[in-house]
């Protein structure tokens, strides 16, 4: 930071530079926030009147099953994801410091690629994937004589939560890998040298160097992974809508429906919130639980 | 002799796995891509085969028939005119916080960038009811305000942290010679920070393009969706015509495919530069 520069500016410049984004930042993010807080402490349906009713809304919301049940599958979708993205993001990150390995660019731009896709067309290309008698996943069941696993992938109570977590897993698998790449790339070369010289092959490269040295990143991708995966609305809106029922229902899809679907404002405002809670919590007892330093 | 041989081919099986990888990565988008070109007939006929000879009247039905161009019009100026206002925006902000000292200076910078760890989403219902009261509810410009905002926090970061890096004597001796702020912030160190900016321009064309609940919740007008809500509805038309579905993803993808393979290594940069700092 440049402490004491001979740089001057008038105050009416700087308020110029700075207030309109101030102003049009604290519009859209802070009062909505604010806002947020006080509409879940009342009994708005849309309509002309809304009544205080204090804590009443999130007394309803610990009791509310179908709350608790999306709370459950988005901690499956968290579970899985963090399992699968992080175990095969290290695996690639492992592979691709070797030096057997071509086209490097060429992997890395591939892999990637889905994270810059819209969330509704993931949605919309798995949901295809998935169709009973044209998509992808069944003929390739099929083809490979697995037919008594061909069903309807998202129509199935019992298996849909997982069929929704995979798309999540493919699209941002690329993320937590180039993150490892770059952490990687912070780790000095003479580590490698030395321990390549003491005939450290590939993988114990990989678990007694690479691993410890890149832990604390690995801990916080998946702190980020955690909040991004507690929030995850539009994939699901797109591919089940939460449905069958409410078997595929997370949060965030429920905050939707209470609030635009069935126009309770205010319940909705208060599952929202208490989506926030959730998941800030989880995100502090992981920090606290990994020791993270960050 | 036979070392070398058996290292040339754990190689070659290492790479043809990997290979196998990479493609399966992409296979789903190849294949709606390829798809797109055959006939629905030739489609429910057998839907994992190449396409025996290429015919683009999906491209056409969805396009023209199907009013994607709709879509597309409001998606490239709602993009357009937000990516325009975040790089003056937060360029400005940016280049105050990063060479003047005054007081809530520390506090300005922290406002803006914990608006990289609020949920977005969670903002949805009471900006619709904001919007609503203070009559911004489903107009032309609806859109921007939001896209605006929830952009700013990112490129705030990244270009505080470039302009830091750039010496402030170039500043101080533009400022000994008379020279205004604002000619120092567009003729000097603007024209240094071209690739950070053009980093902020790919990340926020990418985010704009691609949002969906905001553009879900706070438009009703045909006209004046983006292209993710109307594929939505489009997918509510054609729920049964596969192949011009598929086409009119391909559509959707297409222009972020291309900035994706033109500036990727940009998009890499900037998304661990600030998934690592929130």
């Amino acid at each position: 930071m440049n402490h004491g520069n001979s740089l001057r500016i008038k105050k009416s410049t700087l308020l110029w530079l700075l207030v309109p984004s101030i102003a049009i930042y604290t519009f859209v993010m802070i009062i909505p926030l604010i806002l947020s807080f006080y509409y879940s402490l009342t009994d708005w349906t849309g309509g002309p009147t809304k009544a205080f009713i204090g804590f009443d809304n999130y007394r309803f919301l610990m009791k509310d099953s179908l709350f608790w049940e999306s709370f459950h599958n988005n901690l499956i979708i968290l579970l899985f994801t963090i399992v699968f993205q992080m175990s095969l993001a290290f695996i690639l990150t492992s592979l691709f410091m070797s030096k057997a390995m071509r086209l490097k660019e060429f992997h890395r731009t591939v892999i990637f690629f889905p994270v810059v896709l819209s969330a509704v067309v993931v949605g919309f290309i798995w949901q295809m994937m998935y169709s009973q008698d044209y998509g992808i996943v069944n003929t390739v069941l099929k083809s490979v004589g697995l037919d008594s696993y061909i069903m309807p992938w998202l129509d199935d109570p019992k298996v849909v939560i997982y069929a929704v977590t995979l798309p999540l897993i493919w699209q941002f698998l690329g993320i937590p890998m180039i993150i490892f790449m770059s952490a990687v790339q912070g780790i000095s070369k003479d580590i490698y040298e030395t321990c390549e010289l003491d005939g450290c092959t590939g993988i114990k490269k990989a678990i007694y160097i690479t691993f410890p040295l890149i832990y604390d990143t690995i801990k916080v991708v998946i702190m980020l992974s955690i909040s991004s995966n507690m929030l995850v609305f539009s994939h699901i809106y797109v591919l089940t809508g939460g449905g069958p029922g409410t078997s595929s229902m997370v949060l965030a899809q429920y905050a939707y429906k209470t609030s635009f679907t069935s126009m309770q404002l205010g319940y909705g405002s208060a599952v929202t919130i208490g989506m926030f809670i959730l998941s800030f919590g989880l995100v502090l007892v992981f920090k606290w639980l990994a020791e993270v330093k960050k | 002799m036979p070392v070398r041989m058996f290292r040339r081919a754990g190689g070659f099986v290492f790479n043809t796995i990997m290979a196998v990888f990479s493609l399966s990565c992409i296979f789903p988008i190849v294949w709606i891509a390829y798809s797109s070109l055959k006939t629905k007939d030739d489609f429910m006929l057998n839907s994992i085969s190449l396409p025996t000879h290429l015919q683009f009247n999906n491209y056409y039905k969805a396009f023209v028939e199907g009013e994607m161009y709709k879509y597309f019009i409001s998606s490239t100026l709602n993009t357009l005119v937000t990516v325009v206002c975040v790089v003056f925006l937060s360029f400005c902000v940016a280049y105050v916080l990063s060479r003047f000292r005054f007081r809530g200076r520390n506090l300005i910078y922290t406002f803006f960038i914990a608006g990289m760890l609020i949920p977005v989403y969670g903002l949805i219902v009471p900006l619709f009811l904001q919007f609503k009261i203070f009559g911004l509810y489903d107009k032309f410009y609806t859109l921007i305000l939001p896209y605006i905002a929830i952009r700013l926090s990112l490129p705030i970061f990244l270009l505080e942290s470039f302009i830091k890096t750039v010496p402030v004597e170039l500043d101080e001796a533009a400022y000994m010679d008379g020279a205004s702020t604002s000619y120092t912030m567009t003729k000097i160190v603007l024209p240094i920070c071209k690739p950070i900016i053009s980093t902020v321009i790919i990340l926020t064309f990418l985010d704009t393009w691609n949002e969906f609940p905001f553009s879900l919740v706070l438009v009703t007008k045909s006209f004046l969706k983006t292209l993710p809500v109307g594929l939505t509805n489009f997918y509510g038309q054609y729920t049964s015509d596969y192949t011009t579905l598929m086409a009119a993803m391909v559509l959707s993808i297409l222009p972020v495919m291309l900035v994706y393979f033109i500036f990727n290594k940009n998009i890499i940069q900037g998304m661990t530069a600030g998934a690592v700092k929130g």
